[in-house]
């Protein structure tokens, strides 16, 4: 599915991902935790390819392509889907418009017809429902007055209409209560099948208590300083992530 | 010097002399003769060029009128009061009007009662074409609405312009206490035929006007108009404005404020290709406290188009707590566009609350990012963000038929634009 190799990437000059190595199977759920500022959202933005973040050496896959040669809507189109951490407002362009011009650009991909507007919109609503948005969110601006839940829940809509094989999730649960948390958990469970992998990057434990991890990873100043099995998140939220200077130490 | 308006003051000369309007065109004669004709330093003219009128035989000949092509609103069902080459084709003797509602031609005794203190009083003096207008004007309507009337239903001027002759309409719109209207100024025209087309509206204590004027001329079409609009106490003013490009095409609108808690909204729209030209200048006059103005102007200019907007506010002295917003947002597509832009704030009392800004943009790199990461191409991305951009102001048009309409109008015209 995805294999990172000992990627290094940059942002205005400074080296944030320091050879950065990850494989992530079909069907397999990863976390990844660490403090503000190890590089989490730069992983997500330098696999979806967004301008600025460079890559300076090493590699990712996805399904056995180049994954950093593509552009971005092309990485969209091969399966890979970013839940933003920080959506942006769109006014004037309906959340109806861009999904369905999205859906229809993957499906053009993957050679299926596109969808008319009724069969799209029956998928929109179902969508919608799963996630507890009401149906006029549709034909609101994309994210404009939304609340901080309300975004979370509409990148998890858009990640159930997309159909995507690797979901990454930044920091999906940041700002939510407890009931939009298992809101955005409980969507996020109903897509994990065989072919579907996540990663989940996340500053807390409480996500995974919801979204069970296979795999834990701690990154730290731009590398996967440590992994286990969800165990580890728990160690975490126990001990914080004071344990990271004995790894270091020890290295 | 320009031979044009030489010959424009001869024809007014010459017309009859008989009857109230006759001695309004004398008097804006007499000032008329008094003006220069704008050069490029003239402020107002600036960046829009009067050449393609300067050396003009103003054709007086009137064409088939039997024919016109009346445009089509998809769902909207108004009144039509239509205009062509000028005349006014519509026998006002057969409109059927809500009751309330009073239609008279310019030009009849009926209307010379209602244009008093409001007909040439409330467009103000600086506008050459304003007075050019007033000099020639022979036909044009005056609508009265009762007071307390609410009259839901849309009344749309149409004028549509097509031939080479010159011709000029008028309407006079007022609104009494606590009545309502909904009004729609609907201009068209591709062929060089020279049109000004000036309305005033009268808007009484707590009454409130739903005001749309589509400037609507495109390629050899010569166009001048204005939209003025008296706001009393409390009274309320939603105008949306949209303007296509063509040799020569200026609007002006003005807003005065002359009682108490009276509110305006403003939205502006317009999308420019190939060679045209769009001239948008308002004016708005706080001259009395309270009032409140929201003025949003939207561009999108593609191509060699060029693009004019010139925004003024002016808070009086005593026009304490005015609180007034001016925004103009500008897309330029091309290198070879043009969009000059200047909101002017000109404020004399001291407790406002007074917003303007003027940006002339590229697409925000986030919102792109977003498009592309969901799958879109890049191509359907931009249109989508340079639409989307304009929609924002189509969005808050109260009237659904109208705003469907211009939705899909617009769609097609930026469909046709080139996007980078």
């Amino acid at each position: 599915m995805l294999s990172i190799k000992n990627l290094t990437a940059s942002v205005e000059e400074k080296t944030i991902l320091k050879g950065l190595n990850l494989e992530v199977k079909p069907g397999e759920v990863h976390a990844i935790m660490g403090p503000n500022g190890a590089g989490k959202s730069t992983l997500g933005y330098v696999l979806s390819g967004r301008e600025g973040y460079e890559v300076e050496s090493g590699g990712a896959e996805l399904n056995g392509k180049d994954l950093l040669d593509m552009d971005i809507e092309e990485r969209a189109r091969e399966g890979l889907f970013l839940a933003f951490q920080y959506p942006v407002e769109i006014p004037g362009v309906s959340n109806m418009e861009f999904m369905k011009e999205s859906v229809n650009a993957i499906r053009e991909q993957r050679g299926e017809e596109p969808l008319s507007a009724a069969e799209f919109l029956k998928k929109a609503k179902e969508a919608c429902k799963q996630v507890h948005l009401p149906l006029d969110f549709l034909k609101r601006g994309v994210n404009e007055g939304f609340s901080g839940g309300e975004k979370k829940r509409n990148e998890i809509m858009q990640m159930i209409l997309l159909q995507p094989t690797l979901c990454i999730l930044d920091e999906s649960d940041s700002g939510l209560d407890i009931d939009a948390l298992q809101v955005v958990a409980e969507g996020v469970n109903s897509q994990r099948s065989e072919d579907r992998s996540f990663i989940v990057v996340t500053h807390y434990q409480r996500l995974l208590d919801y979204i069970k991890p296979d795999f834990v990873h701690i990154l730290a100043d731009g590398k996967i300083v440590k992994s286990g099995d969800a165990s580890l998140a728990l160690e975490v939220e126990s001990e914080g992530y004071a344990f990271l200077n004995k790894v270091e130490a020890t290295a | 010097m320009s031979q044009w308006l030489d010959q424009v003051i001869e024809q007014a000369a010459n017309l009859p002399a008989e009857g109230w309007l006759a001695q309004q065109r004398h008097m804006s004669l007499a000032k008329l003769k008094n003006r220069r004709w704008p050069s490029r330093k003239t402020e107002a003219w600036r960046y829009t060029s009067l050449s393609p009128i300067e050396k003009r035989q103003p054709l007086t000949e009137t064409s088939d009128t039997a024919t016109v092509a009346v445009p089509n609103i998809n769902g909207l069902d108004c009144i039509d009061l239509v205009f062509s080459q000028g005349q006014l084709v519509s026998e006002l003797s057969s409109v059927c009007l809500p009751e309330g509602v009073r239609v008279f031609s310019l030009n009849s005794a009926d209307a010379r009662e209602l244009a008093d203190g409001r007909f040439t009083a409330i467009k103000p003096e600086r506008h050459l074409f304003g007075l050019i207008n007033d000099s020639l004007i022979e036909a044009g309507v005056v609508i009265h609405i009762a007071e307390g009337v609410k009259v839901k239903q849309p009344i749309r001027i149409v004028n549509v312009t097509s031939g080479h002759a010159d011709n000029h309409s008028r309407l006079l719109v007022s609104v009494a206490q606590r009545a309502s209207a909904v009004i729609i100024e609907h201009g068209e025209g591709v062929d060089d035929s020279m049109n000004t087309a000036f309305s005033e509206f009268d808007i009484a204590a707590e009454a409130s006007l739903e005001h749309y004027r589509f400037a609507l001329f495109t390629d050899s079409a010569l166009h001048a108009g204005g939209s003025h609009f008296r706001l009393a106490d409390s009274s309320y003013l939603n105008s949306t404005i949209l303007g296509f490009g063509s040799k020569l095409s200026r609007l002006d609108v003005d807003v005065e404020y002359t009682g108490e808690n009276a509110n305006a909204d403003i939205n502006a729209m317009y999308l420019l290709a190939e060679g045209e030209n769009f001239d948008f200048q308002s004016c708005i006059e706080h001259a009395v406290p309270h009032c409140t103005t929201d003025e949003k102007v939207r561009g999108i200019v593609g191509d060699k188009a060029k693009a004019n907007f010139n925004g003024r506010i002016h808070i009086h002295r005593h026009a304490q707590k005015t609180l007034a917003e001016l925004n103009n947002r500008n897309l330029l597509l091309s290198r070879g566009g043009q969009i000059n832009t200047k909101p002017e704030l000109e404020i004399y009392a001291d407790d406002v609350k007074c917003a303007h800004g003027a940006t002339i943009a590229e697409i925000e790199e986030r919102a792109l990012y977003y498009l592309l990461s969901r799958g879109i191409s890049r191509s359907q991305a931009l249109i989508m963000l340079n639409f989307g951009f304009i929609q924002e102001l189509i969005n808050e048009i109260n009237n659904e038929a109208i705003r469907e309409w211009m939705t899909e109008l617009l769609r097609t015209r930026f469909a046709r634009m080139e996007v980078k």
